[in-house]
Order: C-alpha cells, then sequence, then structure tokens
C-alpha cells in the first residue's frame, strides 16, 4: 500500500496549492537564469553566427598593442582593399569585409497589445522616479545595420520569412524584432529599401535587431557625404587647386580629381572578418596581421568578451547577483514548505510507530511525497517559464540542462527537508497517540 | 497470582506459557521535584485467552502499565516477558516489529489515519507486516464484514460516525491476528449497547484467537463480560479478582 500516494490523493487540494507554490519559484529561478543567457546570446550571437575565428579592426596608435575595440563597441575603419591582403595570408580560407553601425530609423511598427501593456506597466512602476518627458515612447528605432559582400561570410544566418540579399542594391534582410515584414519599404538614409528576408535573434549586446544588406549599399549610407556638403566640399578643393595655377597649372585637373574622388570615397569597413582554414594557426595568423598590416586583431572569444563583459558586465553581475538571492529564497521557502507540511504529518507518524512501522515505511512515504512536489513542481514551473519566454521584451532562454539542472537541486532540498522532518517527527512518542483525542 | 500459580501445571507455569510476564515492572517519569513513581513493582501473569479488565483511579498507572506492556515505554525497573521472550534483558528484540506483528492497540480515539479509507486503515497493520495480495484482502474484508461496516470501507475517517471509527480501529488492531490486544478506554465514546458490542467481540476474539486481552475502563457495567479484574491504585495492582458471573 502506497502510503505517499493515498496522502496526496486524499489531501489533493493542500497538496496541488502546496506544489503550485513551488512551482511558481522553480518558475522565477529558471527565469533569471533564461534571462542571464538572454544577455549572454545578446552579446555572443552576431560574432558566433559570423562564423569567423578572427575580426581585424583599425588600430588606434603605432604601438603593436594598441586598436580599437572594433566592430560592434567602438568604432573603427579602414579601407577596404585591406581584405585582398588578408585573404592571401597562408592558412585565411576567407576574409569578408565587413560593415557595422548603429543607426536609427524613424520607423517604429505600430506596437503591439504587450508593448502598450509593457509600456504602462514601466510608466506605473517608474511614475516617482521619472521627470516629464524621459519616458516618452521613441518614434524612431535603433538598430545595428551590418552590410556584407554578399557571398562572404557575415550576412544574414537563419533566415526565417522571405530570402537572403540577391539584388546588389536596396535590398535588406531585417531582424524580426525591428517589427518589419517582408516586402515593406523602408527608408534609411538617402535611399528606399525592401525588406526581402526576416531573421530571428539577430540582435546585439543592447537587444537592438540587425538589419542586413549588401557592403555596397552600407557604405553608402554610412559614409556618403550629404550631396549639398560634398558639392560645397568640391567648390572649395577646385578652389585650392587654382592655386597651383602659377606654378604648376598642368596639375589642376588631377589634383582637382584626386580632391573629389577623397571627398567622395566611401570604400571605407568597419572590420575584417576572417574565416581560417581548419588546422590553420590562428595566433600565428593574427600576429602577422598585426605586424605587416598594421591592424588590430581579436579572436571571436575576444569579440565576444568586448561585448560581454567589456559592455554587459556590471548588468550580467547584477543578475547573478540577484538570481542567487532567488535560489536562495527559493530554496528556503520550498525547504519551509515541505518541511511543515512533513510536520503536519506528525500524528499520522506517531500512529505509524505505535502501529510498529519501519522507521524506512515513514520515510518512504514522506520522501516519495517531497520528492514528487520537487519533480512536479519543477517541471510545471519549467513549463510556466517556456511559456512565457517569448512575452518578456528581451531574449530569455532557458534550456533543457537548465532544468536538469533544477531537478537535481530541487531533489536535494525536497530530500534534505524532508529527511529533516522527518527526523524532528521521528522524535515523536508514539505515547502521543494514546492521550490524544 | 496464586490463583495462577494453583491452577496452571508445570510446563504452563514457565516464562514460555505466558502472554505476558511482568515481574516487578516499575516506572518513574521525570526527576528531581517532577519525579513521579507512576508504577511501583507490578507483578502480572497473563495467559492466551484471557481478558483482563483494568480499573482504578484516574493517575494510578493503568495506562503506563499498558505503554509498557505495549513496548512503547520502557520500564525504569524489573522483567518483562512477552510470548517467551525476554524483552530487555538479554539480546533486545526487534519492538517495532513485535509491535506490528502480535499487538493490537486500541485507544480512547480511534486515531486512525485520516487520509486512508476504512478498508486501507484496516489493511495497514497487514501492509506494514508484509501480508500483501488475495490473503490480506480477504482477511479485511472479514474483520470488515464481522464489525458492519463493510458499506462504509471506502469512507475515509471524517465520513464516519464516532462509533463507526472505532469499529475500524478495533478492526485494525485484530488484523493481524495479535497475540496481545491492549486497549485503553476504548468504549469511553460509545454508548452502553455500542460499549457491551464491542466488549463482547473482544471477548470473543480472545477465545478465538487464544488473545490475551487487557482492557483499561471506568465503566463497571462491562465487569459481566470478562474473567478477571484487575483494580490498580498508586502504582500498585490493589487486587486481581476472577469476576462472578452471577453477580
Ligand atoms: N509521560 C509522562 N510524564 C510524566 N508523568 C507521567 C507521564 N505519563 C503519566 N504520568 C504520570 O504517571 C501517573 C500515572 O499516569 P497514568 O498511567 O496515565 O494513569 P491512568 O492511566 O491510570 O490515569 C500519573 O501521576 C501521571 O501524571
Ligand atoms: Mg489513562
Amino acid at each position: 500500500m502506497n502510503l505517499a500516494f493515498r496522502d496526496v490523493r486524499y489531501h489533493g487540494f493542500k497538496f496541488f496549492s502546496s506544489t503550485l507554490g513551488v512551482s511558481l519559484l522553480i518558475m522565477v529561478v529558471v527565469t533569471i537564469g533564461g534571462i542571464i543567457r538572454g544577455v549572454i546570446l545578446d552579446s555572443s550571437t552576431l560574432i558566433e553566427k559570423t562564423g569567423a575565428q578572427l575580426w581585424v579592426v583599425q588600430k588606434t596608435g603605432a604601438h603593436p598593442g594598441v586598436g580599437t575595440f572594433g566592430p560592434f563597441v567602438e568604432i573603427s575603419r579602414l579601407p577596404e582593399s585591406i581584405y585582398h591582403a588578408i585573404s592571401v595570408i597562408p592558412g585565411v580560407a576567407e576574409a569578408s569585409p565587413i560593415v557595422a553601425a548603429w543607426e536609427h530609423v524613424p520607423q517604429m511598427p505600430p506596437p503591439t497589445r504587450l508593448m502598450k501593456f509593457m509600456y504602462v506597466n514601466a510608466l506605473l512602476n517608474t511614475r516617482s522616479m521619472v521627470k516629464p518627458g524621459w519616458m516618452a515612447m521613441p518614434h524612431v528605432q535603433r538598430f545595428i545595420v551590418v552590410g556584407y559582400e554578399p557571398g562572404r561570410i557575415g550576412g544574414p544566418p537563419d533566415i526565417i520569412a522571405g530570402r537572403g540579399i540577391e539584388a546588389s542594391h536596396y535590398e535588406i534582410v531585417a531582424d524580426n524584432k525591428t517589427g518589419f515584414h517582408v516586402g515593406q519599404r523602408v527608408r534609411l538614409g538617402n535611399f528606399e529599401y525592401r525588406v526581402v528576408g526576416l531573421t530571428r535573434h539577430m540582435v546585439g549586446f543592447t537587444a537592438d535587431p540587425v538589419i542586413y544588406m549588401s557592403l555596397r549599399d552600407a557604405q553608402n549610407y554610412l559614409f556618403q557625404t550629404d550631396p549639398n556638403l560634398l558639392r560645397s566640399e568640391q567648390a572649395v578643393a577646385r578652389q585650392h587647386a587654382r592655386e597651383l595655377a602659377a606654378t604648376s597649372p598642368r596639375l589642376i585637373p588631377t589634383v582637382t580629381a584626386n580632391e573629389e574622388a577623397r571627398l567622395a570615397n566611401t570604400l571605407y569597413v568597419n572590420a575584417i572578418a576572417v574565416k581560417l582554414r581548419p588546422g590553420a594557426n590562428a595566433r600565428a595568423i593574427a600576429a602577422h596581421i598585426r605586424r605587416w598590416e598594421h591592424l588590430a586583431v581579436y579572436t571571436d572569444a575576444q569579440e565576444v568578451n568586448m561585448q560581454l563583459m567589456g559592455s554587459n558586465r556590471l548588468i550580467l553581475f547584477q543578475l547573478a547577483l540577484f538570481r542567487d538571492i532567488l535560489v536562495l529564497i527559493a530554496g528556503l521557502v520550498i525547504g519551509i514548505i515541505i518541511y511543515t507540511f512533513t510536520l503536519d504529518k506528525v500524528h499520522e507518524i506517531a500512529i505509524l510507530k505505535l502501529l510498529g512501522a519501519r522507521g524506512g515505511v515513514v520515510y518512504r512515504m514522506i520522501l516519495q511525497e517531497a520528492l514528487f512536489m520537487g519533480v512536479v513542481g519543477t517541471l510545471v514551473g519549467s513549463g510556466l517559464e517556456l511559456l512565457s519566454e517569448p512575452y518578456f521584451p528581451r531574449r530569455v532562454v532557458a534550456t533543457s540542462g537548465d532544468i536538469a539542472q533544477m531537478l537535481i537541486a530541487m531533489s536535494v532540498v525536497a530530500a534534505a527537508a524532508s529527511i529533516l522532518a522527518v527526523r524532528r517527527a521521528m522524535r515523536i512518542d508514539p505515547r502521543s497517540v494514546l492521550s490524544t483525542g | 497470582m496464586s490463583a495462577n500459580q494453583s491452577t496452571a501445571a508445570a510446563p504452563i507455569d514457565t516464562p514460555e506459557g505466558f502472554a505476558i510476564l511482568a515481574e516487578g515492572l516499575g516506572k518513574v517519569y521525570g526527576q528531581g521535584a517532577s519525579r513521579v513513581e507512576a508504577l511501583k513493582g507490578i507483578d502480572l501473569t497473563v495467559r492466551p485467552g484471557d481478558f483482563l479488565i483494568i480499573m482504578g483511579p484516574s493517575g494510578s498507572g493503568k495506562t503506563t502499565l499498558l505503554t509498557l506492556l505495549g513496548l512503547v515505554n520502557e520500564p525504569t525497573t524489573g522483567r518483562l516477558v512477552l510470548g517467551g521472550r525476554e524483552i530487555y534483558g538479554g539480546v533486545p528484540p526487534d519492538l517495532a516489529r513485535m509491535r506490528r506483528e502480535e499487538m493490537g492497540f486500541i485507544f480512547q480515539a480511534p486515531n486512525l489515519i485520516p487520509f486512508l479509507t476504512a478498508r486501507e486503515n484496516v489493511l495497514l497493520p497487514l501492509s506494514l507486516a508484509g501480508v500483501r495480495g488475495e490473503e490480506a484482502q480477504n482477511r479485511v474484508s472479514q474483520l470488515l464484514e464481522y464489525f458492519e461496516i463493510a458499506e462504509r470501507a471506502a469512507q475515509y475517517p471524517n465520513q464516519l460516525s464516532g462509533g463507526e471509527q472505532q469499529r475500524v480501529a478495533i478492526a485494525r488492531a485484530l488484523a493481524n491476528n495479535p497475540r496481545i490486544i491492549l486497549a485503553d478506554e476504548p468504549t469511553a465514546s460509545l454508548d452502553t449497547d455500542r460499549a457491551l458490542a464491542v466488549v463482547r467481540l473482544l471477548r470473543r476474539i480472545s477465545r478465538e484467537n487464544a488473545a490475551a486481552v487487557l482492557l483499561v475502563t471506568h465503566d463497571h457495567r462491562l465487569l459481566t463480560e470478562v474473567d478477571e479484574v484487575i483494580e490498580m491504585e498508586d502504582g500498585r495492582i490493589a487486587s486481581r479478582k476472577k469476576v462472578d458471573p452471577e453477580a
């Protein structure tokens, strides 16, 4: 006769309400873990999905140790043509010129009901913390523009709708976080682009979505001087060239052309993503690039590190501490729930002892109930967490590994709490049954 | 005491012949100012099939005596032999096992397990003793029939009347065919008819199964149903008398 099953069956409401309490606590713990993984994924996905082992960026001085932290956490700019030289280094499979920059677009899709709710909720939460105007909803949205040479690495992975970029101009692939849809026209700078495809989870470490376009489009968009400014600057250049009239009049057309071309030049990139051949020595190739090309080079791990530790360090530390607190509280509260749940049964335990039940019978009953509560609580709590993940504004990702870890931790907590409780409950003198009514 | 010695043949007088043999059993609770000498040297022999009523004023040590005999309380002094087994002298026997295999307890309150149905409560001692399957189920059905609670078998204790609960409790006490049945004021919550019925039933079981029954009660109406009465007073057995059926 399984006593645990019968106790649970009889105390259905009490048992399941306690289990629900356990589930909700576990849901919170799993959620904070998922939020932390979200921050990590946001800080790494862009680098990881590019598939480059080395990132080449601009240096900031002559010393070999100094460089920008481009392209994602600092501005880096280098001539596009450098990638040819890198392509031919032995061990390099591919060198891909990449443009990457934070931009904004004055196109904000109408907020969803969920977004409206979250905004109102944020307003209510912050009403005593902000001054007028601080919480105005922006009418522009920030994004990361990534320009890549079609056919090379750095383009949109995992297209979930539409297609990749095929034309060399005016096509973009946007992350679905932008709220754009396939076929939508989006005005960026001087040009209008058509959304031909959508990606998922392609955001930067700030959670801003990525918009992919061809390298040429990105260069035009980012580096082209305003045509009016260009005209006036070129006039100034021609003026300077005419100063050669007295000394070298025949050079005037050449100098003018050079000056005009320099002003109009957009052939810059922010980084060169380098994919190595299998077995290539990344350190040696990085050293070669630093020495002979006068550039800074980082491994993909260093690139992620810049974003994760350089930019998201404090939020990560904060979340990790908060997670500790939640784990501690959840563990304690769940322990207390199971402990009191067990101690509520001292009278029954006393009767069982009086009837000559072995200690094992009592331990088995309590342990089975506690483990059942822990396991069901973990599964229900994790299930609730997984269901709620899409409704969070930023990415929240719990894995089956997290849930397995939670199952183990909960089993330990449940076993410990119930063993402590049974040890105390077993101290009850079975004679107490004789005197109680 | 002398009654036992005079009526018994020699082999039965060895400890093995008695269901219960107690010599100089004493129990002291607490120490210092709160010291209470609850039992002061109890000598007692009970044979299989004996049906004894224990009476005496409150505080005279009746419950303490039952707990000592029921192996849920340890005597301070004295010797106790149950079914021929020395309890505190030599190698200590498995007391929990003796409780679940050889004893039945009935209390003033039914003390049923609230989350088990009437049927499961009766099954519990069998289950604890490792009796399973059809054998156990048949035994339980038999007891439920016997106590006229078969049609209430699926109910939980809180759905049963006080009398029904007490009958379930008695059925539970008898489930394992105990050699010794210890009952502490089991009829206090029952009306006269029910109380008499319970005692007659215990009487019958004790005869049929050769079980020794010790029943603590204040109820003089029950005296008509038993063989012997033990009077307790201030931790001692003041008297042990045969009941005159004519009285
Ligand atoms: N657990 C205990 N601790 C201390 N004193 C006790 C305990 N149980 C009983 N006593 C005392 O022992 C004496 C006998 O009690 P008890 O055996 O319950 O008598 P009865 O059942 O005849 O009323 C009383 O004085 C009682 O106060
Ligand atoms: Mg008493």
